[in-house]
């Protein structure tokens, strides 16, 4: 909590803004976006026994109680009462009255003042205005004995728009709980051990290879590795996917899963600020401090509403002090006032954005900023780059072509050489043959030749497998067939392995990059959300054509052999004849055009979140989720929309049925405060969204689950494959 | 005045159904260190605030009723010796519920009593004790006003009494004499504490049961019966207006 623009309320977790006020809580010193939010945290964190927090509640209490009595004896002189006693019951009114318009209204006038400080004319100007109206109006009729006070307009508007704002940040205080667990990173305890002796230390203050013991239950606070005990954790906050996850001694567990059912000793890896986790907490804390673009418009207009509103009250006052008695005019101009507070407007985005925000960062989808949201709502196009996005990124084999030699024999003397090489295209042999259930012929003095291959001898024979160069070099024969069949996957963009053993070449491998399983439901789901599904790549125009068939991108919607500035420039185009376009990545290799792009949303993105350049970053694999983040995106902004028509038509209903003079002020106060409480309670719909279909992921074989573990390790690996075959 | 004493005293047998919850309260507020008249004073204040409560829920809801029962929001006198047909379907709205809460009482419907207590007052009761141990003089009449809103079937039956009557001050005069009924099983609980025995306790929950049912079918009565005109001029003919 350093500046004051990056606070957010210690309830609701909406952005404090111009509203705020701070207080002293159990020793934790508290900000708070509203009045509202003042009590319900003081209601909810109701185990203090200090003196300030319950000397709010007190105040309350008494001033309902006075105000309560005011509504009941009001009553007693609506039904008609002895007009010797009425002087009297008025004098009540306003020793009951006095009391209860300070206590009641003390936060009104206080906010009102520190924007007049500030120079703005904030909405609760509008009720402190009304409110002393009354209340001077009731306290003149006393001294002059007529025959109408109106004490009880001026508590009753007081206590509703109270009990208003309490229920309103009630509801917001649930909209912040999908936020919760994101945001506890910076405030969470962890459990260390340091011989016999167990300490609570903020989870900042742990450093690599401190013992931490996390309990069933609890959010596991650091990066690190099991050391002692078995239990099941949740990774959803990290991965996106809600499912167990078995974890014994030596298994790597990830900070911010939940350890469902065993206590577990873990050795931390990495400083407790440097785990993913930490860093999704200060990109979600960024995010939401963050206005969106309508907000802002919101703002603007309320600015200008209130003094246009304060103007219309008077002016209904005066056109109708014309026709009826004053008092009943001063009434007419008060409900204007009173029912046109713009209390919902102000409420409108933020809400539904912070929840939006809280939804798809409990599926591990992180937004940077709410403009984001709002412009993928409006997206019709989404661009993808190719590798590692639509693709694994991983080599595979697709094609082996031999002379007549069993294919069989030629993957099993490769698998034994390449056992040696950690190279991306040996792994990917490796994995052919143990899906084949082969078992590796086993190579003896085995050597890499950097940049060709690898040499070795088994069964008594040479045996080599690398590049068309190391062949020649060897002086291995390569059969017309073979040679012409490796040209033409050269020039279709695999990569190509020729497999020789006994002076001669028998067989050519060819690797390429496999399409995600998930790839092609995703841009179906995409299509199917109205939206047009392109690809920009760098690589050839073949390689392109096949992924885009194997996924279901139109061919042409294509374009290759693109440089990152030329996807840029491919991207304007689509933008000036569309609206707003996305650009999807792996964040890797087109940080420049996610950076610029009007949505960049990087998938599965190994990078440091901090300097991540996508506006959206989707966890590891999940590019399934993407059509669902389209959902939530249009959800939350026809949640604003609905919002501000809803608060806004609803204020101008009010508002000419107010200056017509058919709206009491109180019930003008309960409808303005029942109207902050529906655009909460149309935001909070947005918990109802369904959850993000089950992956496909689920459906993968095992063999695949530990290439995926595999891969962490030998990422370097395939950086250097793929940057190899770029240069190419 | 026979329909408020009734009232008063189904709020009299009623409070020993009270004991239970606000009983517990009652007995928190405790003794006053300053002395016996400090002691009294806040008991006072503590059963006048929940009385307030009381009787604006009851005002409150009686506007409610008068509103339901004149949709052209013209006010009607409602005192013309018939009932209205909004006026009986409020009756036997009301009498239905009341039978309802009252049956809870005897042990059956145990449903119902989740949906009448679960409204979030757990979170509020627990707030609320911060108030209990506040020394601020104000603070026992802030815990009865926020005691009156929380969720007891009790109050709700009587409220819906209220809304039943279809008229903002008959309303409030039924919380009114309700509220006053619990007052002397509320104030004894500060005074003498735990001295209530569980037999009593059972035997008085039974009585409440027993009272509530019986309004139950009267109110119901005038809704559903021919001759409610009788019952109906016999009570509702006693407000005053």
């Amino acid at each position: 909590m350093t500046a004051h623009a990056g606070v957010l309320c210690s309830h609701c977790l909406l952005h404090i803004g111009p509203r705020a006020m701070r207080r002293t809580l159990n020793g934790e010193s508290c900000a708070f976006c509203c009045y509202g939010c003042c009590i319900a945290y003081q209601v909810k964190s109701g185990r203090n026994e200090e003196w300030e927090a319950a000397w709010l509640l007190i105040r309350l209490g008494v001033g309902g109680f006075l105000s309560m009595n005011i509504m009941l004896f009001s009553l007693l002189v609506y039904t008609g009462v002895d007009a010797r006693m009425l002087p009297w019951i008025h004098v009540l009114l306003w020793a009951f009255a006095t009391p209860a318009v300070v206590i009641l209204g003390e936060p009104f006038l206080r906010e009102t003042w520190c924007n007049i400080t500030q120079g703005r004319l904030a909405s609760s100007t509008l009720i402190v205005v009304s409110v002393s109206a009354a209340y001077l109006y009731s306290v003149v009729a006393v001294l002059e004995r007529s025959t109408y006070v109106y004490f009880d307009t001026a508590t009753m508007v007081l206590m509703l728009f109270t009990v208003g704002r309490y229920l309103e940040a009630a509801g917001r205080a649930r909209a912040a709980r999908d936020l919760e667990p994101l945001l506890a990173a910076e405030s969470e305890y962890a459990t260390v051990v340091s011989g016999r002796s167990e300490t609570r230390r903020p989870v900042r203050e742990v450093s690599a290879g401190i013992l931490v013991r996390v309990r069933p239950g609890e959010r596991i606070p650091v990066d690190g590795v099991v050391v002692e005990g078995e239990s099941h954790t949740d990774e959803a906050v990290i991965t996106g996917e809600s499912r167990q996850v078995a974890k014994a001694a030596g298994s790597p567990v990830i900070a911010g899963s939940v350890n469902l059912d065993g206590p577990l000793l873990i050795q931390s890896s990495r400083a407790g600020t440097a785990t993913r986790w930490a860093q999704i907490c200060r990109s979600v804390r960024d995010a939401l401090i963050r206005r969106s673009p309508t907000q802002r418009i919101a703002d603007r207009v309320v600015g200008a509403f209130v003094p246009f509103v304060l103007i219309l009250g008077g002016a209904t006052a005066l056109y109708w002090g014309q026709r009826l008695p004053f008092d009943r005019a001063l009434l007419v101009g008060l409900a204007v006032l009173v029912v046109a507070c713009p209390c919902a407007v102000g409420l409108a985005a933020p809400l539904a954005t912070s929840l939006g925000i809280g939804r798809l960062a409990r599926c591990g989808c992180l937004v940077r900023d709410p403009a984001a949201l709002e412009a993928l709502a409006r997206a019709r196009l989404l661009a993808f780059d190719k590798t590692g996005t639509l693709t694994s990124g991983r080599a595979r084999v697709v094609a082996i072509e031999s002379d007549g030699t069993a294919i069989d024999e030629v993957l099993a003397r490769a698998a034994g050489l390449e056992r040696h090489s950690e190279h991306g295209l040996a792994h990917a042999i490796g994995m052919t043959a143990a899906a084949r259930g082969l078992e590796p012929v086993i190579a003896r003095d085995v050597r890499t030749v950097p940049g060709r291959g690898i040499l070795g001898n088994a069964k008594g024979q040479p045996v080599a497998a690398g590049n068309g160069a190391l062949m020649h070099g060897l002086g291995w024969p390569l059969s017309q067939g073979l040679a012409e069949l490796g040209r033409s996957m050269e020039a279709r963009g695999h990569s190509v392995v020729y497999v020789g053993w006994g002076e001669q070449v028998h067989a050519v491998l060819s690797f390429d990059d496999t399409p995600l399983a998930e790839a092609r439901t995703t841009i179906e789901a995409l299509r199917g959300r109205g939206m047009r599904v392109t690809l920009l790549t760098g690589d050839l125009a073949q390689s392109a054509q096949r992924i885009a068939a194997a996924v279901g991108v139109r061919l042409g919607d294509i374009q290759a052999g693109l440089s990152p500035e030329a996807k840029l420039t491919a991207l304007d185009r689509y933008r000036q004849r569309n609206e707003p376009a996305a650009m999807v990545g792996d964040g890797l290799n087109d940080a420049l055009v996610l950076a610029r792009a009007d949505v960049g949303i990087a998938v599965g993105s190994a990078t440091d979140l901090a300097r991540e350049t996508a506006a959206v970053v989707l966890p590891s694999h999940g590019l399934w989720l993407l059509p669902w983040v389209v959902d939530v995106a249009r959800a939350v902004r026809l949640t604003i929309f609905t919002n501000l028509m809803w608060a806004f038509g609803y204020n101008l209903v009010a508002l000419t049925l107010a200056v017509l003079g058919l709206l009491q002020p109180v019930l003008a106060a309960a409808v303005m405060a029942g109207s902050s409480i529906l655009v909460v309670v149309n935001s909070l719909r947005l918990e109802r969204l369904p959850d993000p279909l089950p992956s496909p992921m689920a459906e993968r074989s095992s063999l695949d689950e530990q290439s995926v573990a595999h891969n962490v390790a030998l990422a370097p690996v395939f950086e250097r494959g793929r940057s190899t075959r770029s240069a190419e | 005045m026979t329909y408020y004493i009734t009232l008063f005293a189904a709020g009299f047998a009623g409070s020993f159904h009270c004991i239970g919850m606000c009983g517990g309260f009652a007995c928190a507020l405790g003794r006053d260190p300053h002395g016996h008249g400090s002691t009294v004073l806040r008991h006072l204040l503590y059963n006048a605030g929940r009385l307030t409560t009381y009787c604006f829920l009851g005002a409150l809801a009686g506007a409610l009723g008068q509103v339901i029962c004149t949709p052209q929001g013209v006010t009607v006198s409602l005192l013309r010796g018939s009932l209205d047909a909004g006026q009986r379907l409020l009756a036997i709205a009301a009498g239905l519920l009341m039978i309802g809460m009252a049956l809870q009482f005897f042990g059956l419907l145990q449903r119902f009593h989740h949906l009448a207590a679960g409204f979030g007052g757990s979170t509020f009761v627990l707030s609320l004790r911060s108030l209990l141990t506040a020394r601020s003089r104000a603070a026992p009449l802030a815990f009865g006003v926020f005691n009156g809103f929380l969720p007891c079937p009790l109050v709700y039956a009587f409220v819906a009494e209220a809304a039943s009557t279809a008229a903002a001050f008959p309303g409030f005069l039924t919380m009114a004499a309700f509220g006053l009924g619990t007052f002397p099983a509320m104030l004894m609980m500060g005074g003498v504490g735990r001295a209530l025995a569980p037999a009593w306790r059972r035997r008085g929950v039974w009585l409440a049961g027993s009272y509530i049912l019986l309004l139950g079918l009267i109110t119901l009565g005038r809704g559903i019966l021919p001759i409610a005109a009788h019952i109906g001029h016999a009570w509702p003919g006693e407000y005053p207006t």
